[in-house]
């Protein structure tokens, strides 16, 4: 069986062939299965963005292959060219990418340069704004004319369209407000469910990781120090801490309660899930 | 990583040109490199040539990273010399084939030119290897001051011309964040003619020319925020003040100056 | 009574914009009066484009009123001379920390306003070394500032602040482009600046844990002051805080969701709460 994206020894390093030579990422092995959203965590320099941009080949590795489902991408320059298509990234501040006259056309710059049919591209187009939620009567318009919260909507409607069977987010929550947050949680949350594509989001926020992935990857200095389920990482806590990465505040309510004595499980990551808990606690208590 | 990069070629150090007046540094190198154009004899140029490699020495970098400002000039050193010895005829002739002519004289000036064209090089980089561009904009605006009188700006250049050095860094990590962004939206930026390849930069150079607007706005606010109007009114914390060392190397300056003159008086001119 | 520095008076600003040959005005901010006394530490929460950062900006006279008044310290900055003298008690750190470091060098930047002032050079390098001190980034001194993180280049940039000696110091959503680290390292800057050093401090933010740090908590929303009291008092209204695109801590919402108190900051104050009331299932 191939996995939709798989690593065998990756590695990449810093000014190559020069004293400061330093890997970016080392020895790294990674499985994502088809339909997974995956969370990678790590702290600003840890790795992470170095992992991903080597998942479409914007990166070639100094050692080691990236299969995406089955085939090393970098085999021949068409593979190479595919790949770009198969894996869509989306980066940290996506909205300083769109340059077009309009938003209906930016959104339409990754299927022109897929060399489809107009009648598809227009669909593909329209899919996706709908998806991101991008306004109709703004897709005549000039995308430097929309706020900030809308350019970002434009600009990742801008690779959804491609409608690649992976989806990579890196940091897509960076500069948002709360409102602004929760809508794109469930924006991608939706996504998947709808499409069933692949998605990973790069976050160093573990709680908006909490709420969406099923599986964790974490990075941490330039290779893979943890992976699981959100339960068996989360509750990590001190290794995750000594990491530099903050587990959800909810957790360390948790974790300081069980200092305290209380018999309360330590993985707990989202505040409905403590909430359930503690209110059985309570009652409990209040019954004795 | 591109953030790495260095603007300039400053190598830092501690040794006695480093700590030269930026502006005495300036004005000594300009007189040097006029100085080397009066030489006539291999005898004053070879006055200059020593020079240049005490003057290496003196800073302590390394003769590697000295050389290698001499690599991009190999070219014109060639060219220059081949056009010496074929052009220039006279004294003894070493070689003659059908209209091809090696002479004394040619061969002599060739080598004179290339002696030139390597002090020029080395004593210029030594510049730019011990002083920082912005040691050297600040050199060059209290140098040009007195142009104000000629209602010249001179603040104005030199500031613009810090901040250029301040974001360029800044602007090429936006171009390779760009880069990315649109090589991840499948934009084909290697492969095509030079038309196809022109229009393959509009989706990079409108983002960054978008990006550059926004940050030129935002640091005019900061800026103002800082109370920055202009040159009128401020000081400076970063005093250049003229020392022993400095009067040294002036002094220093003008004696070879004399030397040259005198050589050239008393040796053959080979140009 | 404490010692007034900036207040908003009636304060109403509007964006004028050409829109077909017509101008068309878009209200920031709408009759707007705020105090802030000397010495306070005050946190002003809104959802992106509520009119927050246009309250900022009107703080040091980078912005006109279109009506109502802003006085600093008494003055009133309708003139540049007065929007100068402004500028030299409310000093301002912005969002992005690449697009406000002047200088190639960390210390010639912290000395870029000191140096606008007209200070004495020997005087210039005391304050700056000082201010450097204080942000810890002295040893950085000699850096290139695009060589930094962004938490460290925050701190430049508050450093070139204190270097000017404001009395006032205007954050505008200062870690909103920094990672967990650099948040943590420029929260603990503020928060010693306002409380060793007694700067007024006034911190734009939309992240409700740095907004819980304040001693006074004013929430913006539709360009009008919606709130302002005490954290406490603002974070026991969970659901109206949520009204305005805003959230709360965890710990505020847990102890809101158990419906066992109001207004919880922190996670220590949670977790003795929920111990406290657990007792019996000890």
């Amino acid at each position: 069986m191939s996995y939709t994206i798989e690593t065998i020894g990756l590695t990449h390093y810093y000014s190559k062939g020069t004293v400061q030579q330093v890997a970016a990422i080392n020895d790294v092995n990674l499985k994502i299965e088809k339909g997974e959203l995956v969370g990678i965590i790590g702290h600003t320099g840890s790795g992470k963005s170095t992992l991903i941009s080597h998942f479409n080949g914007l990166l070639k590795p100094d050692s080691g292959k990236v299969l995406v489902d089955g085939v090393d991408i970098w085999k021949d320059k068409e593979t190479l060219k595919k790949s770009r298509f198969k894996v869509g990234l989306c980066f940290q501040y996506p909205e300083y990418q769109l340059f077009e006259e309009t938003v209906y056309k930016d959104i339409a710059f990754g299927p022109k340069n897929m060399k489809l049919s107009e009648a598809e591209i227009k669909e593909r187009v329209m899919r996706a704004a709908a998806f991101t939620g991008v306004k109709a009567e703004h897709l005549g318009k000039s995308p430097f004319d929309l706020s900030g919260g809308e350019k970002r909507r434009v600009a990742i409607a801008g690779v959804m369209s491609m409608e690649p069977e992976v989806l990579i987010f890196d940091e897509p929550a960076a500069g948002l407000d709360p409102r602004g947050r929760n809508a794109l949680i469930n924006l991608i949350k939706d996504y998947r469910k709808q499409t069933g594509s692949t998605v990973i989001i790069v976050s160093h926020s573990m709680e908006d990781i909490a709420e969406m992935a099923d599986r964790v990857i974490v990075m941490n200095n330039s290779s893979v120090a943890m992976q699981g389920s959100v339960d068996e990482v989360y509750s990590r806590g001190d290794e995750l801490r000594a990491m530099g990465l903050n587990v959800p505040e909810i957790t360390e309510i948790f974790a300081k309660l069980r200092a305290k004595g209380l018999d309360v499980p330590q993985n707990v990551y989202t505040v409905e899930q403590g909430a359930a808990i503690l209110r059985k606690l309570l009652e409990r208590g209040s019954a004795k | 990583m591109i953030r790495d990069i260095t603007i300039g070629q400053y190598y830092p150090g501690k040794s006695v040109l480093h700590s030269l007046d930026p502006r005495v540094k300036l004005i000594v190198t300009f007189w040097l490199i006029v100085v080397i154009f009066l030489c006539k004899s291999f005898f004053s140029l070879g006055l200059i040539a020593l020079t240049a490699v005490a003057a290496a020495a003196l800073s302590r970098v390394p003769a590697k990273m000295i050389l290698k400002s001499l690599k991009p000039i190999v070219i014109i050193l060639i060219f220059t010399a081949i056009l010496n010895i074929f052009y220039t005829q006279g004294g003894e002739t070493y070689f003659s084939w059908w209209k091809i002519e090696i002479t004394e004289k040619g061969v002599n000036t060739a080598i004179f030119t290339m002696i030139r064209i390597v002090s020029l090089v080395v004593i210029s980089s030594l510049l730019t290897y011990t002083t920082t561009p912005t040691m050297l904009t600040d050199a060059l605006e209290r140098i040009l001051s007195p142009l104000k009188v000629f209602k010249i700006k001179v603040h104005t250049l030199a500031m613009m011309m810090t901040l250029a050095l301040r974001f360029i860094p800044t602007l090429i990590e936006e171009i390779d964040r760009i880069m990315n962004a649109q090589k991840a939206r499948g934009a084909d930026l290697e492969t095509g003619g030079l038309v196809e390849r022109a229009k393959a930069l509009v989706p990079i150079f409108i983002p960054l020319m978008v990006s550059a607007f926004r940050r030129a706005y935002e640091l005019a606010f900061a800026m103002t925020c800082r109370c920055y109007t202009g040159g009128e009114g401020r000081t400076r914390m970063k005093q250049m003040k003229i020392a022993l060392r400095d009067i040294i190397a002036i002094i220093f300056c003008a004696a070879i100056t004399a030397g040259v003159i005198v050589l050239n008086h008393f040796f053959d001119a080979v140009i | 009574m404490s010692e007034k520095i900036i207040e908003f008076e009636n304060v109403t600003f509007a964006y004028e914009t050409e829109e077909e040959d017509a101008p068309v005005q878009f209200p920031a901010l709408t009759d707007v009066s705020l105090t802030i006394n000397k010495g306070e530490f005050v946190a002003v929460l809104g959802h992106n484009g509520s009119g927050k950062s246009t309250l900022a900006k009107l703080c040091n006279a980078i912005l006109e009123p279109t009506k109502g008044k802003v006085t600093v310290k008494g003055i009133v900055p309708d003139t540049e001379e007065k929007a100068d003298e402004v500028r030299r008690i409310v000093g301002m750190v912005f969002q992005n920390p690449d697009n406000q470091i002047v200088a190639t060098i960390v210390e010639d930047d912290v000395a870029f306003g000191p140096e606008n002032l007209g200070i004495e050079p020997a005087q210039i390098r005391k304050r700056v070394d000082d201010a450097l001190k204080s942000v810890n980034m002295y040893e950085f001194r000699h850096r290139e500032p695009h060589k930094l993180s962004g938490g460290q280049k925050q701190r430049v940039a508050i450093a070139g602040v204190i270097a000017m000696q404001t009395e006032c110091i205007v954050l505008d959503e200062p870690t909103a482009m920094l990672d967990p680290k650099g948040r943590e390292e420029v929260m603990q800057t503020v928060k010693r600046l306002n409380k060793e050093m007694g700067i007024t401090v006034v911190l734009v933010t939309h992240f409700m844990d740095e907004a819980v740090q304040a001693d006074r908590v004013v929430v913006v929303d539709g360009g009008r002051i919606v709130m302002n009291g005490k954290p406490r008092e603002i974070f026991s209204n969970v659901e109206k805080l949520r009204s305005f695109g805003l959230d709360v801590p965890q710990s505020t919402e847990l102890c809101h969701v158990l419906g066992i108190k109001e207004g919880v900051l922190d996670v220590d104050e949670c977790v003795d709460e929920i111990a406290r009331l657990a007792g019996g299932a000890l």
